[in-house]
C-alpha cells in the first residue's frame, strides 16, 4: 500500500508537471508526440538553460542527437530532482523520446535513464512518454510501436 | 514505477479526478477567491480608477518600513480567465489550455463580431503556433497566467515584478500619474497605482495588443486594466497572492469582463538552491516559426551545425563576429568541456 500511495503521488506529480510543463512558450507541432522512441548513448552536453533544457547525445555509429525539454524551474521539483550536474559528458544513458516528424536526429525528451536505471523526466508537453517503458525497457523493446505490437 | 493492474487502475481514476480538479480552475488547490466585480459599470478603465483613487482619499503612503513585502519566489495558480471566458464546450467535455478539444464553440456575446471573427480565424488554423516562439515578452495580460517563475518587489515609489519567462518585467509607479514619451505602447504598457493599506490597485494603459494565453483571443491596442492586488494569509498559514482584474477594451470585448488570478510561493525552488536567470533566447532557443504553403503557422526545431543554430553553452560565433573564433577562455560554460559544433 505504501508503494501505491508512493504511485499515485508520483502519478498526480506526473500530471501536475505535464499540465504545467505543457504550457510552454512555443507549440509542439514539430515533434511527434505519437511516436515513442529508444536510443542509447553517450551524454556530449546537459545543457540546464532556460527556457528549454538540452539534452546533446552521440550514438554507437557517431550520430549527435538533439533533445528538447521543459524548463529548469519545472525540473527542480520533480522526482528525482535534476540540476544542471545531473548529467555529464562522457555519461552513458538511454533516451525515450518523441522524435522529430521529418526524421532528422532529434526530438522532445521523454525520459533519460541512467546506468542505475533511475528514470528522469524533463520532458515538456513536446513528449508524454508512457509509464510503461520501464517494462518495455527490460523486455527489450525499442520503441513503443514494438511493445504495444507485441502485445496484441 | 512498478504497478499491479488493480494499482494502475486505481491510479488512473485518482488521475482522471486530479486532471478534472486541474480543468476547474487550473492548478486549483484552495478554492479560488470570489471576483469582486466593480461597484458600478465604468465606461473606461481610467474612470474605474479614477473612482477608487477618489474613494480612498488617494490611499496609503508606506514609508519602506511600511511597504507589504511580498518576497520570494511565486507561481502562477489558480484562476477564472483565458479560453474559460470565451469558449464552452456543448457537451461537457474538458477544454483543452489552448482551447483545444471536441465539441468546443466560442461563446456568443463575449467578444464584439470583429474579435470573434478573428478568434475564429485563429481556431481555425489551430494552435502549432506561438507568437512567443521568437522570445517576445508576454505582456499583458498574458503576463498574469504564464508559467515559470516570478518575484515580486515593492518600494513606496515603484513595484517591480518580475517573470522570467521571456524576461518580462512589470513596472508600477506608485502614486504617479501616467506617462508615454516613447510615442509608441510597450508589451507591459505603463502601469501606476496606489495603496490603501495592504492592497495595491494598478491602472495600465498603452499595452501592445496580445492575448490572454496561446490560443485565446487577441487583445486589440486599445486593452487596458484596473488591478486589485493583495496577499492573504490561508488557512494553513501559507500565502498566495490574489489578483482581482477588471479587462476593458472597447475593440475586442462587448463588455469589460473581471477575472481572478492567484499566485503561489514556491518554497521547494528556494530550498533547491534555484535563482532566477533570464531567458537566453538568442543562444538557447531553436524553435523557430514557419509558415506553410497553405499560409498556416507552425513550428520547427534547429539541430547543430543546421543555419541559424543556437548554441546553449559554446562559443556563439554569432555573438562576437569581431574576435577570433579560437579565443581562450569564450565559452559560455568553463564547468564543463562539452561544447557543440
Amino acid at each position: 500500500m505504501k508503494n501505491f500511495l508512493k504511485n499515485v503521488a508520483v502519478a498526480s506529480l506526473v500530471v501536475g508537471t505535464a499540465m504545467e510543463s505543457a504550457i510552454a512558450h512555443h507549440s509542439f507541432a514539430m515533434f511527434d508526440r505519437g511516436r515513442e522512441e529508444l536510443l542509447s548513448g553517450k551524454v556530449v552536453r546537459w545543457a540546464f538553460n532556460s527556457p528549454h533544457i538540452a539534452l546533446y547525445m552521440e550514438t554507437a555509429d557517431g550520430t549527435l542527437y538533439s533533445f528538447e525539454g521543459a524548463a529548469p524551474p519545472s525540473l527542480i521539483s520533480r522526482s528525482p530532482s535534476m540540476t544542471g550536474f545531473t548529467f555529464q559528458p562522457g555519461q552513458e544513458v538511454k533516451v525515450v523520446y518523441c522524435p522529430l516528424h521529418d526524421g532528422r536526429p532529434g526530438g522532445a525528451v521523454g525520459y533519460i535513464i541512467d546506468a542505475a536505471g533511475t528514470f528522469y523526466s524533463p520532458n515538456d508537453g513536446g513528449c508524454g512518454p508512457s509509464r510503461d517503458w520501464e517494462k518495455w525497457l527490460a523486455a527489450g523493446y525499442t520503441s513503443r510501436a514494438e511493445a504495444e505490437k507485441a502485445a496484441k | 514505477m512498478k504497478f499491479t493492474v488493480m494499482q494502475s487502475a486505481l491510479a488512473c481514476g485518482l488521475l482522471y479526478i486530479a486532471v478534472l480538479a486541474q480543468a476547474q480552475p487550473p492548478g486549483s488547490r484552495v478554492p479560488l477567491p470570489d471576483v469582486v466585480q466593480p461597484p458600478k459599470r465604468f465606461a473606461t478603465s481610467t474612470e474605474h480608477y479614477q473612482y477608487l483613487y477618489d474613494y480612498h482619499d488617494g490611499g496609503t503612503v508606506h514609508t519602506y518600513e511600511s511597504v507589504p513585502k511580498w518576497e520570494g519566489l511565486w507561481a502562477a495558480d489558480a484562476n477564472n480567465s483565458g479560453n474559460q471566458l470565451f469558449l464552452e464546450s456543448t457537451n461537457g467535455t474538458p477544454i483543452g489550455p489552448f482551447g483545444e478539444g471536441e465539441n468546443i464553440n466560442i461563446k456568443k456575446g463575449v467578444l464584439t463580431p470583429e474579435y470573434e471573427a478573428a478568434f475564429q480565424y485563429r481556431r481555425d488554423l489551430g494552435v502549432d503556433y506561438d507568437r512567443l516562439t521568437s522570445c517576445e515578452p508576454a505582456g499583458m495580460p498574458r503576463w498574469l497566467l504564464e508559467p515559470y517563475v516570478r518575484d515580486f518587489f515593492n518600494t513606496p515609489t515603484q513595484s517591480l515584478w518580475t517573470n522570467d519567462l521571456g524576461n518580462d518585467t512589470r513596472r508600477i509607479y506608485i502614486n504617479q500619474e501616467h506617462k508615454n514619451i516613447d510615442g509608441t505602447h510597450y508589451a507591459a504598457g505603463d502601469s501606476v497605482g496606489f495603496w490603501v493599506d495592504d492592497m495595491l490597485i494598478v491602472h495600465t494603459v498603452d499595452i501592445y495588443p496580445g492575448d490572454y494565453f496561446r490560443g485565446t483571443p487577441p487583445t486589440s491596442n486599445q486593452f487596458e486594466t484596473v488591478e486589485i492586488w493583495r496577499m492573504e494569509t490561508l488557512n494553513n498559514g501559507t500565502h498566495r497572492l490574489v489578483n482581482n482584474v477588471t479587462f476593458y477594451d472597447a475593440l475586442s470585448l462587448v463588455n469589460p469582463i473581471t477575472v481572478v488570478y492567484t499566485f503561489r510561493p514556491q518554497p521547494e525552488l528556494e530550498a533547491a538552491g534555484f535563482r532566477m536567470r533570464y531567458w537566453e533566447c538568442a543562444q538557447n532557443d531553436n524553435t523557430y516559426l514557419t509558415i506553410d504553403a497553405d499560409g498556416k503557422p507552425s513550428t520547427q526545431y534547429r539541430l547543430p551545425g543546421e543555419a541559424g543554430y543556437a548554441d546553449p553553452r559554446g562559443i556563439d560565433t554569432r555573438r562576437n563576429p569581431d574576435l577570433p573564433p579560437d579565443l581562450v577562455g569564450q565559452e559560455k560554460s568553463p564547468i564543463f568541456n562539452d561544447a557543440v559544433q
